[in-house]
């Protein structure tokens, strides 16, 4: 067992899910514990399958996860569990594709396309659909990436029922990912000009990005990976650290300035840090675990 | 334990009936932006005031001022629990997006040495996932000793459902914090900012940063479809005690409220109101609040004519200087 999986089973809540730091279960902190001990390969069954049985707790009846056991709409996250191995678990895969396939953003809908239209808008911003945080919303980079992550995990294993949709939307996702690049050749939460001025790329968003977009022949993918790495070596934070690993690992072997431990900021580490860091571990010893 | 509320209104019956009319003439033809100055009734009553302060530094001097606005404002916060919300974004070293740390700091000890039981500080940025890294480029670990133990990532923190009374947004409810739900006393500290959608970003726009984003997502995308000016105005609605101190002692012009122009203005501006707090902003900024459309919707039939807000300390004239805004929002600007 690993440290990364000794810490987070000794953060286990009760009722089976994960924290971010204290308190509550949430479904993103659990969904990445999970897959971080799964990466362990050292079994932790009954943990697994009370982790498990928390997150089914979260699916609701049109098949999306909720970010909390107490809420009732589907968001977003219905993209995690999808990243979780396939093992007979009370989680209904197959509602919960549909529902991720089944959302836009609202920019790409045909009323604001004719909007943009009747003003004489133009740009690559609305021309694919993404994924947006919250139903009936724009979409942005995070979702996107995560939601392609997931979409790409399902096409490997097979049986699906509509792979053409599930590589459209892949290929849409990526598009809208390469179109909200921001000019550094990095990305942000989504927003690469405002009112006609640039904006700057974060570290945590450009390495996700990056890991969604493994394996796309793009001149903008170069731009991305050194921006990525410029962001690596200046980056303070174990989360963003971890995503910048990640995305710049998933393009082979442009992950070497690793991120100097003792320029980490000390901080008490949360579920999501740990479980960042032992999928990052696992991917730079081959093992990527959002893309195997 | 809650700040004072607005004083209450001597309402001119005679006056509302005279122009409602109108006034429902001009919610219909969409001009609510000007309803305040043309059609809305003239209401002969006071704010609660506002105190402006001279600060041209980040200094030492600010602990002292906090101090002074606790007292001035009669603050009892003995053995309560308050939330200090500064507005932290995402951090730029070419210009002045968030609220300073050392004010934020003056007031964690002037709250402090004034007997609260409990000062945190809180906050749930609408970009950034990472709210510490966000923090600590913007000087808050260097600044607020053991400042980790005394955060609250408000994105990420514990939620209830709470129900909107009277929307003038699309919501019907929202998830709120509850370090935020439970406190006696929420202080917003904003920066004084121009904003490019709705004129100005002050304390009650700071209420944004309530909205989780392990809920709404990053950003909180769900209050810009809801209608930003109303979705402010249903927070201030959900949160009407809520202190304001804003750090107007390097503000921001322009493009605000990330990619604007450091503008030293040499204020800070607090009140328990945070609509004549706001008001009294845009007057020092040379933007006319009656015609901030989330100002309108706030503070309903009241009238936001600076005669009924009493000031303290300084005159606005005295530190009014005249932000640069985008050239759509020219027509915010205050009647020369």
């Amino acid at each position: 067992m690993t440290r990364y999986s000794e810490d987070l089973l000794g953060r286990q809540n009760a009722d089976g899910g994960w924290s971010y730091h204290r308190g509550g279960s949430w479904t993103e902190p659990t969904c990445y514990a999970l897959l971080a001990l799964a990466t362990d390969g050292a079994g932790h069954e009954p943990e697994v399958r009370r982790g498990m049985a928390w997150l089914g707790r979260c699916q609701r009846a049109d098949g999306g996860f909720a970010p909390r056991e107490s809420v009732p709409e589907s968001t977003w996250l219905t993209a995690l569990p999808l990243l979780l191995p396939s093992t007979p678990d009370g989680i209904d895969r197959k509602k919960a594709v549909t529902w991720v396939l089944a959302q836009t953003g609202l920019e790409s809908g045909w009323a604001n396309r004719l909007r943009w239209w009747m003003l004489g808008l133009e740009g690559d911003s609305i021309n694919f659909d993404g994924w947006a945080w919250y139903p009936g919303t724009a979409a942005w980079v995070g979702p996107t990436a995560l939601s392609i992550l997931a979409l790409e995990k399902l096409e490997k294993r097979g049986g699906v029922a509509d792979s053409a949709s599930l590589r459209k939307r892949i290929d849409q996702g990526r598009g809208f990912l390469l179109a909200r690049r921001c000019r550094d050749g990095g990305w942000n939460h989504g927003s690469t000009r405002a009112l006609g001025y640039d904006s700057d790329s974060y570290p945590e968003t450009t390495g996700l990005a990056l890991l969604a977009l493994h394996g796309v022949k793009n001149p903008a993918i170069a731009q991305g990976l050194a921006r990525g790495e410029r962001h690596l070596a200046a980056s303070r934070s174990s989360i963003a650290s971890s995503w910048l690993r990640l995305g710049l690992g998933a393009h082979g072997g442009r992950n070497q300035v690793a991120a100097d431990a003792g320029n980490l900021v000390p901080r008490r580490d949360g579920v999501m840090e740990t479980a960042l860091a032992a999928l990052t571990d696992a991917a730079q010893a081959g093992r990527n675990p959002f893309l195997a | 334990m809650k700040a004072k509320p607005d004083v209450s209104l001597d309402f001119t019956r005679r006056a509302w009936t005279k122009t409602a009319g109108m006034a429902a003439a001009g919610v219909a033809a969409g001009t609510a932006s000007t309803l305040q100055s043309c059609a809305r009734p003239a209401r002969v009553a006071s704010w609660a005031p506002v105190s402006i302060y001279r600060a041209t530094a980040y200094s030492e001097s600010l602990y002292d001022l906090v101090r002074r606005i606790i007292a001035e404002h009669d603050l009892n916060v003995r053995g309560k629990r308050v939330v200090l919300k500064p507005n932290l974004v995402e951090f730029d070293e070419r210009t002045v997006i968030n609220t300073n740390p050392k004010l934020v700091h003056a007031a964690m000890e002037a709250f402090r040495a004034a007997g609260a039981a409990d000062v945190r500080i809180a906050e749930g940025p609408g970009h950034r996932r990472v709210t510490l890294d966000l923090a600590e480029a913007g000087g808050y670990f260097a600044t607020v000793p053991e400042f980790e133990s005394n955060f609250t990532d408000l994105n990420l923190d514990e939620i209830t459902r709470v129900d909107l009374a009277r929307p003038q947004s699309k919501l019907q409810s929202l998830y709120l914090p509850n370090t935020v739900l439970g406190c006696d006393l929420l202080v917003s500290m904003p920066k004084l900012k121009t904003h490019h959608w709705v004129g100005a970003t002050l304390s009650m726009k700071n209420l944004f940063g309530l909205v989780p984003g392990g809920v709404y997502g990053w950003p909180k995308n769900v209050l810009h479809w809801a209608g930003i000016p109303e979705c402010i105005a249903d927070l201030h609605a959900l949160f009407p005690r809520t202190f304001a101190i804003v750090d107007g002692i390097v503000a921001m012009e322009g493009n605000g409220p990330i990619q604007g122009t450091p503008r030293p203005a040499g204020v800070v501006v607090a009140g328990a109101s945070p609509i004549s707090v706001d008001a009294t902003c845009c007057r020092i900024m040379g933007l006319d609040p009656r015609r901030i459309s989330y100002l309108q919707l706030a503070a309903g039939e009241r009238n936001l004519g600076e005669e009924l807000i009493p000031q303290r300390g300084e005159r606005i004239a005295s530190v009014a200087t005249r932000f640069a805004v985008l050239p759509s929002l020219e027509g915010l600007r205050l009647p020369v």
